[in-house]
């Protein structure tokens, strides 16, 4: 299988989200084709500067993706995937703004007619991984963290305040999932940044959740929920989960050892829970 | 009281779906940062519905908006209340009435800069613009920058397109004149 991918600024630093995903398709034989040249879409703050700006500046990658000659686009970072489909979306519904974004992409050299599918990394590998056959990770209890923005708004991949496809996902590839109500609560995204002692709150009752209901790990979909549930656990006695990636966790189910797939990048150490004889 | 006549929202799609709203609360109380916001969305909605423009224009909510669309799909009259934040967000920039003391402006203004002349977001380079205006916060997130470090996660090279400068073009293409208030 062949995709094209857009991987957004924070997926390099991020805590072995780039190792895990390029192991992971390897031994899946997944080519990844990273868009060349390209450009932060803007997240959520562009859109509340200049609509215009916002749509073109996410709009540059469906011409990109158009000259690649692929029809779908492929993310794995829920900001990114809320923005992208958010200027999908308005590009599909309004013509005038569809006309205006195709004009100043033409002045930069760039021609925009059709619109690709914005997916996200965890349908592809919903595809492409094998079931399980084996019970090494059949005791360990990870708790699912979608994010708030993989489902919402649109809510085509799952239900917006309640999904299940993590779980199943993770069930099948051999691990043991908890049920807990923090799954979509969001974390405080950036403004956890700045405001840090206000929203320090948001992710220790996720963390204090999943961990009530006894998961050993967590796992995230996004660089920005992993940073944020992560970091989170540095500075007080809560309890430590270690906050790992989907790919990660799909990594090990495929025998992969940690150190491929970046797992000593976490800042709390999952070295312990993940050791299997 | 120097109440704005004309309604500076009145261009914002879907503003007309605010008359929908049954000012349930179901969005205040779903709203992860409602109780930083001077008025969480229930109360924006009615204080815009009443013509309380100036109290919008310089209302600090949508600044605190993480766009976490709860509200989005759980209000019962399907009332778009995110894009509406995104829209007045836009509107306030234009107008310039953000409030004067707030961070997240200045957050994105560090933010949306560094797209502008690199294409691309470089986390310790908007830091550092951020912090130009709020030394005491870049501060405080050393002992974490430190950590990231030691584990190879800071990027301190910027991250750059091939060709700054078609960024910075498709930033002038778009421009919007901003309105004279
Ligand atoms: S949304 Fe975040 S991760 Fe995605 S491109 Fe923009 S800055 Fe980078
Ligand atoms: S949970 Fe936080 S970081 Fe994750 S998608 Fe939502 S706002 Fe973004
Ligand atoms: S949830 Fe909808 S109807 Fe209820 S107060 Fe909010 S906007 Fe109004
Ligand atoms: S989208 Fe914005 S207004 Fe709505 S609940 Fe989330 S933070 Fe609050």
């Amino acid at each position: 299988m062949k995709i094209c991918f857009y991987p957004g600024c924070s997926f390099a630093t991020s805590a072995g989200y780039k190792e895990s995903t390029e192991a992971v398709c390897r031994k899946l034989n997944i080519e990844l084709n990273e868009i060349p040249d390209w450009n932060c879409c803007g997240a959520t703050v562009m859109f509340g500067e200049n609509k215009l700006r916002a749509t073109t500046l996410a709009a540059r990658h469906f011409a990109l993706v158009q000259t690649m000659g692929f029809e779908d686009l492929v993310t794995g970072c829920n900001a990114c995937y809320a923005t992208l489909r958010k200027a999908a979306r308005l590009l599909d519904r309004d013509r005038e703004l569809f006309q205006k974004t195709q004009e100043v992409l033409h002045n930069l050299g760039l021609e925009l007619d059709r619109i690709p599918k914005v997916r996200h990394l965890l349908e592809v590998l919903m595809e492409a991984m094998p079931d399980s056959t084996s019970d090494k990770y059949k005791t360990l209890s990870v708790g699912a963290y979608y994010g708030c923005q993989l489902t919402r708004p649109d809510q085509e991949l799952d239900k917006g305040w309640y999904p299940e496809i993590l779980e199943h996902f993770l069930a099948r590839i051999g691990f043991s999932v908890k049920e807990h109500s923090a799954r979509t609560q969001c974390c405080g995204a950036s403004h956890a940044v700045i405001y840090k002692n206000e929203c320090q709150g948001l992710s220790h009752r996720i963390i204090r959740e999943i961990a009530n209901k006894g998961a050993q790990v967590i796992t995230t979909v996004c660089p920005l929920c992993q940073f944020n549930l992560d970091q989170a656990q540095t500075q007080n006695n809560e309890p430590r989960l270690p906050v790992t990636y989907f790919t990660q966790l799909a990594g090990l189910a495929l025998g992969l050892a940690p150190a491929e797939l970046g797992l000593n990048k976490l800042l709390v150490s999952a070295d312990k829970v993940l050791t299997r004889p | 009281m120097s109440q704005n006549d004309t309604n500076p929202f009145s261009a914002i799609a879907h503003l007309e779906s605010i008359k929908q709203c049954i000012q349930c609360g179901t969005c205040s109380g779903s709203c992860p940062l409602a109780d930083l916001m001077d008025h969480a969305p229930r109360e924006l909605f009615a204080l815009l519905r009443e013509g309380a423009f100036d109290e919008v224009l310089h209302s600090n909510t949508p600044w605190f908006c993480v766009s976490c669309y709860a509200c989005m799909v759980r209000c019962p009259r399907e009332i778009p209340v995110t894009d509406l934040m995104y829209a007045f967000k836009e509107v306030i920039t234009k107008q310039g009435t953000a409030p004067k003391n707030l961070k997240m402006p200045d957050m994105y203004q560090a933010f949306s800069h560094n797209i502008k002349e690199t294409g691309k977001v470089t986390e310790s380079q908007v830091m550092a613009r951020y912090g130009m205006k709020h030394p005491l916060d870049a501060l405080k997130n050393i002992p974490l920058a430190i950590k990231m470090q030691m584990r190879g996660r800071l990027e301190l090279k910027a991250q750059k397109v091939a060709d700054p400068k078609s960024i910075t073009r498709l930033f002038e293409l778009t421009e919007i004149p901003k309105d004279k208030p």
